[in-house]
């Protein structure tokens, strides 16, 4: 993910009258190993699914993904995997912004402070974040006890096992990739910008929506399209801290190849889950585009 | 000068942790009034021009704007307007949407804004580049819009932060007869940033001379040229010789000097035995010439510079600290050459002497 214009950079000077006689850029020529090993290890395989998925017993057919797609309980895993990584999203959005402002406008030693914490989890294994959640969701988690302490809950209640619970969890587990971004671009804002706004008469809150905000779309989208791509697929989350009663397009997936043993269930369910996660980066990022057309 | 309070800063202080920035300045500028805070980079200029938009809170004094206290008025609510040294184009918007937007912000009516657009786009010759994205656009382009953009509000006063700084000189020069005839039209009250003598002397009614966050002096520009106040305002406004000396003789007026190259006469009322230090305009000494402050000097170096000529004279401890304007070359001009220079009693500039006043040529 990148902001447009950086993106148009890459490309570096065109020149103008022969660009089929160009040679090739032998500094490109360094992403050679890079791009073999993703062929290799990732093209490839994908290709393999995308056969299988595609494979009838007569050759080519879209025959499975019809059988799929008339099962209601199918509808009922998209319908789970979309509104989870929604969810998700939504959450990351909405806490990762203000701490993505608050580490950008922080200095020297808190700065360094914030950045560490927001990195360091990262650090942390997804499978110990998501068995530290199942005990802090529990009944007698400390989640539920604060709740109850606060008085916002009557009675403890079990988060575990819950969509909610998932969420939080898995908010949790993505939030970096969500703030880090956003800090990316919010960083790179002239603050002279927020202050002519001011003498020209906009209030902070008129300065937020006409300035920054704009500003910071292309990281917005940037965390967006990471969050909704890594939670739309997430797979040890929901595995732990919701369980099989409760399957998304990932788990489903992972349940086809390695205890139904239904290669066919599995590659066609994994393909329409990367089709769902292209298409929202794809969409977001030329919405991006299109509504912060004109930064650097 | 009919009414001298329009803007009145009194007592402005400010610290950044136990640097001084500004220690307790006072200025006052009347309507329609065009002053400079000239100074060099650190002398707290750019500090005071912001503790006037409110972007920067002093921590002592007052700010007041045509009668109102403003001192703790947030900067939305000042009717004050600022072109910032990058000029601070949103850069997501196109040149009509900047200078829009804050007649947006302020609320006028819809449909006038348009019209107010064009006229202020007209103003600075940006009308036919309102479609044009703010980044697309040069630095001098960007400038004008930037003006435009502070303008449309129509402020009470207008505050430049060095907005000529990143253009190249003739450009500079061309922008800044515009700006000023545009101001001076509008009757536009300004206070102007900069660390260019040049351009302050160009432009302004009356400059703030800044050193080490004070007003050094406060003068109009042939003043402050002529009779600068302090040996700052004489090293930092132009050109000057300076030669340090003693005064032995005081009365009627006058005061005569022993220097390293001679005795001077000199205006001014100094105690005898007091150190002095005595400056004089380049333009105003003559190569050659008699009368009772007449030295003889080595000239160093002669630079020609066109309209005239520059000859550099080896002050008394051998640096290179007199310089002397001529309109010609004189004959003999050669590296060496022992010369006679003269000047009027009355061009004599005398400042106490300070221990560490800056010594060098100019």
């Amino acid at each position: 993910m990148s902001a447009p214009a950086s993106s148009s950079a890459a490309a570096g000077p065109v020149p103008a009258r022969w660009p089929r006689l160009r040679r090739p850029d032998p500094v490109a020529l360094l992403a050679l190993p890079a791009f073999a090993y993703l062929a290799a290890a990732y093209g490839w395989p994908l290709l393999i699914l995308l056969a299988r998925s595609l494979s009838g017993p007569d050759g080519i057919s879209l025959a499975p993904f019809a059988t799929f797609l008339s099962d209601p309980f199918s509808w009922r895993v998209i319908g789970n995997t979309v509104r989870t990584a929604l969810l998700v999203t939504l959450v990351c959005l909405v806490a990762g912004y203000p701490a993505a402002v608050a580490l950008a406008r922080a200095r020297g030693a808190v700065q360094a402070l914030l950045l560490l914490s927001v990195i360091l989890p990262l650090s942390v294994g997804v499978v110990v974040k998501a068995y530290a959640w199942q005990i802090v969701l529990r009944r007698d988690g400390v989640v539920s006890q604060a709740l109850v302490g606060l008085g916002i809950w009557d009675a403890p209640q079990r988060l575990l096992f819950t969509e909610t619970g998932l969420v939080i969890g898995a908010a949790n587990v993505f939030l970096p990739f969500m703030i880090l971004p956003i800090y990316a671009v919010i960083r790179l804002i002239d603050p002279r910008l927020s202050e002519a706004a001011a003498t020209l008469g906009a209030s902070p809150l008129r300065r937020f929506l006409t300035v920054i905000l704009p500003l910071t779309l292309p990281g917005i989208v940037s965390g967006i399209a990471f969050v909704f791509s890594l939670a739309v697929s997430m797979y040890v989350v929901p595995s732990l801290v919701i369980g099989d009663r409760y399957q998304t397009l990932a788990t489903l997936t992972g349940r086809a190849f390695l205890f139904m043993r239904d290669e066919q269930l599995g590659s066609t369910t994994a393909v329409i889950l990367l089709v769902i996660a292209v298409a929202v980066v794809v969409g977001s990022t030329a919405l991006a585009r299109r509504l912060g057309g004109g930064q650097s | 000068m009919t009414d001298p309070g329009f803007l009145t800063v009194a007592g402005a202080e400010k610290r950044f942790g136990a640097s001084v920035v500004l220690g307790g300045v006072d200025l006052a500028v009347a309507r329609g009034e065009f002053v400079s805070l000239l100074g060099p980079s650190g002398c707290g200029k750019t500090t005071l021009l912001r503790i006037v938009a409110g972007l920067v809170a002093p921590d002592r004094g007052r700010v007041v704007l045509d009668g109102r206290d403003i001192t703790r008025t947030p900067p939305h609510r000042r009717d004050v307007g600022v072109v910032f040294q990058n000029y601070a184009l949103f850069p997501h918007l196109t040149v009509a949407e900047n200078v829009a937007f804050g007649l947006k912000a302020k609320g006028h009516r819809r449909a006038d804004i348009p019209a107010a657009v064009a006229r202020f786009l007209d103003l600075v010759q940006m009308a036919s580049f309102a479609e044009r994205r703010a980044q697309a656009l040069s630095g001098g382009q960007q400038q004008r819009v930037a003006v435009a953009r502070a303008l449309a509000v129509q402020p009470k006063l207008l505050l430049l932060d060095e907005p000529f700084s990143a253009l190249d000189r003739k450009l500079r020069e061309a922008m800044q007869i515009d700006l000023k005839r545009l101001l001076r039209e509008l009757g536009i009250t300004a206070l102007f940033v900069t660390h260019d003598q040049d351009e302050a002397l160009t432009m302004s009614d009356r400059i703030a001379v800044m050193n080490r966050g004070a007003i050094e002096q406060l003068a109009d520009p042939v003043t402050l040229y002529r009779r600068p106040a302090t040996t700052f305002a004489l090293t930092f406004v132009g050109l000057s010789s300076r030669l340090a000396g003693t005064v032995r003789e005081e009365g009627d007026g006058l005061i005569r000097v022993e220097t390293a190259l001679g005795t001077v006469w000199a205006p001014g009322r100094f105690r005898p035995g007091s150190p002095v230090l005595l400056g004089v305009r380049p333009e105003r000494i003559r190569i050659g010439g008699a009368g009772p402050n007449a030295i003889e000097a080595a000239l160093v170096e002669v630079a020609f510079q066109g309209a005239r000529a520059h000859l550099f004279f080896a002050g008394p401890d051998g640096a290179r600290t007199l310089l002397a304007e001529a309109p010609e070359i004189p004959a003999g001009a050669a590296p060496g050459a022992r010369m006679r220079l003269s000047w009027a009693v009355e061009d004599t500039l005398v400042f106490p002497a300070e221990p560490a006043a800056q010594q060098e040529a100019a």
